[in-house]
């Protein structure tokens, strides 16, 4: 194990372990052990370490500044949780959206979400000690990170590109042969994550196994709920944008263990790249933004009203609870991070019970992100 | 967009119920206002009819009424249905019962969060320790009468700071 370890003897055998919180090992967030031999007696969460106020600086700012904000709630995952807020805003001011705005969310959320997937099979990877999985993820990671650079202008993030009442810019001509020749490269990616690696597989089958009606009890949702065997997505039982009009399965899995959890995700990636498909095929002409936002406005009111929007996500079920007042700035803001529930009951679940040397293969299956659970 | 038929009929049922307020917002969204007493036992009924998920359970100050309103947002995998129950509780006296018992670990550690960042007591919670802020003396920080900036310019700076004089100015 990478991490640093501080030992304090309990009983005879009885010690207290700490799992992170070093960045290459656990990310910034850590887990208490209380450990008996080799087996964990119980887990305590210890988030925190990138709380940063989000929900109350929102509550100080414009929508157009909130825009760019909400791109660092998730650093994996900065376009979606631009989709989010900007969803948030849209139904407050009751915004008709163009269809082609439209369809560009729906492109960018799906490249995000399968390079968020990349990164999951990358640090999935490293945490059980195959690095040839972390390399070979970041580096065809980076194919779609020039995809957002030439459409957003950034390559992490992107500067709230997904704002009220559309998109920031019209995709530059030519994009759609880049993105079908990046999938095409994923394409060949998933091949290669698909052959398993008998030592990757050795340490990650049967281990931490999630029955359904626990996953349901401790709030899991997205690839954890949908390996413990429930057929659950956001896009398809509560759509949003234009998710119900493509074509693509939901895929499940029975086992619950992280072999399962990491399987539903390369299956996800499979699905992403046919919905983006379908998207480029039918992506109408048109405005990428809404008449009222054509010329960026900085103090416009946001009706007095409250809303509650929700998204799936790489990791699961995101939400965002806005209220207004009728002010130029929300007067609450509540953030749903997916990582919430997974990283604390749900962790702590799995990990009472198992061995230390299954902790990073626990820990990273649940496709986890400190950045949305701390906000 | 289609009729409403199945939110109105699950607002209808609630209301018939537990006399209370509510409206559909759209399809899929039906928000409902409970009593503080009536809480635990909605909760209850709810969670037998479907209402499995606890999304999110939220705060907001509103300060002028000198109220928090709790907000439960739930979610139903069978009716396909975000349920939010709306409740307020006296500012001076935050004590709310916990939903615990009912969502388990889930809603166990939600109020967690809000109890550390509003200073709501939820009763029955077995765990209300700090989650987020290590060492934090001030007062809840996302109450609305918290001011940041001054907390900031009183604890972290040092006005005789020539660098740091400004943020008196």
């Amino acid at each position: 194990m990478n991490e640093q370890m501080a030992l304090e003897p309990i009983g005879k055998n009885e010690y207290e372990l700490f799992f992170g919180p070093a960045h290459p090992g656990s990310g910034n967030f850590s887990v208490k052990l209380k450990v008996d031999g080799e087996r964990i007696i119980s887990a305590r969460a210890d988030p925190g370490y990138l709380h940063r106020g989000f929900e109350k600086l929102m509550e100080y700012r414009l929508p157009i500044q909130n825009a760019v904000l909400s791109d660092r709630i998730c650093i994996f995952e900065a376009l979606n949780w631009n989709l989010i807020h900007a969803e948030a805003v849209d139904e407050l001011m009751g915004i008709e959206i163009p269809e082609r705005a439209k369809y560009i969310r729906v492109i960018m959320a799906e490249l995000s979400r399968i390079q968020s997937h990349i990164i999951w099979y990358g640090v999935f990877s490293i945490g059980t000690g195959f690095d040839t999985g972390f390399k070979m993820a970041f580096g065809y990671r980076d194919y779609i990170l020039d995809l957002f650079e030439m459409i957003t202008g950034g390559r992490v993030y992107p500067t709230g590109y997904i704002c009220p009442g559309g998109v920031r810019r019209d995709i530059p001509e030519g994009s759609e042969e880049k993105i079908l020749g990046v999938l095409n490269k994923i394409d060949e990616m998933v091949k290669l994550e698909m052959m398993g690696n008998p030592a990757l597989l050795s340490r990650v089958k049967d281990i931490g196994i999630l029955k359904l009606s626990d996953a349901i009890r401790l709030g899991a949702t997205g690839p954890v709920l949908r390996a413990s065997g429930m057929k659950s997505d956001v896009r398809k039982n509560d759509p949003y944008e234009v998710y119900d009009r493509f074509d693509f399965e939901v895929p499940v899995s029975n086992e619950g263990d992280a072999y399962a959890r990491y399987m539903i995700g390369i299956e996800e990636i499979k699905q992403s790249i046919s919905i983006i498909k379908q998207a480029l095929k039918e992506l109408p002409d048109g405005d990428f933004v809404a008449k009222e936002f054509k010329k960026p406005k900085l103090n416009i009111k946001i009706p007095e009203g409250e809303v509650y929007v929700r998204n799936e996500i790489s990791r699961g079920e995101a939400g965002m609870y806005m209220v207004s007042d009728g002010g130029t700035t929300p007067y609450r803001v509540k953030i749903r991070g997916p990582s919430f529930l997974h990283m604390i009951p749900v962790l702590e679940f799995l990990l009472r019970g198992s061995q230390i040397a299954d902790v990073p293969a626990i820990y990273w299956s649940l496709n986890i992100c400190p950045a949305d659970l701390d906000r | 967009m289609r009729d409403l038929e199945s939110e109105n009929e699950l607002l209808e049922d609630i209301s018939a119920r537990f006399d209370t307020d509510g409206w559909v917002q759209r399809e899929r969204r039906v928000w409902v206002k409970v009593s503080k007493e009536n809480l635990i036992s909605m909760c209850k009924y709810l969670k037998e009819t479907g209402f499995e998920h606890l999304s999110a359970i939220s705060v907001t100050d509103w300060l002028k009424d000198g109220e928090f309103e709790l907000t439960y947002h739930l979610w139903s995998y069978e009716r396909k249905t975000l349920l939010t129950i709306k409740t307020r509780i006296d500012r001076e006296n935050p004590i709310a019962p916990s939903v615990s018992p009912i969502w388990s670990r889930n809603a166990q550690v939600h109020e967690r969060e809000m109890h550390e960042m509003f200073g709501v007591e939820f009763e029955g919670n077995d765990d209300l320790a700090p989650l987020f802020l290590e060492d934090w003396q001030g007062p809840p920080p996302f109450r609305k009468d918290f001011d940041w900036r001054e907390y900031a310019r009183k604890e972290y700076y040092n006005k005789d700071n020539e660098r740091e004089a400004v943020y008196y100015e």
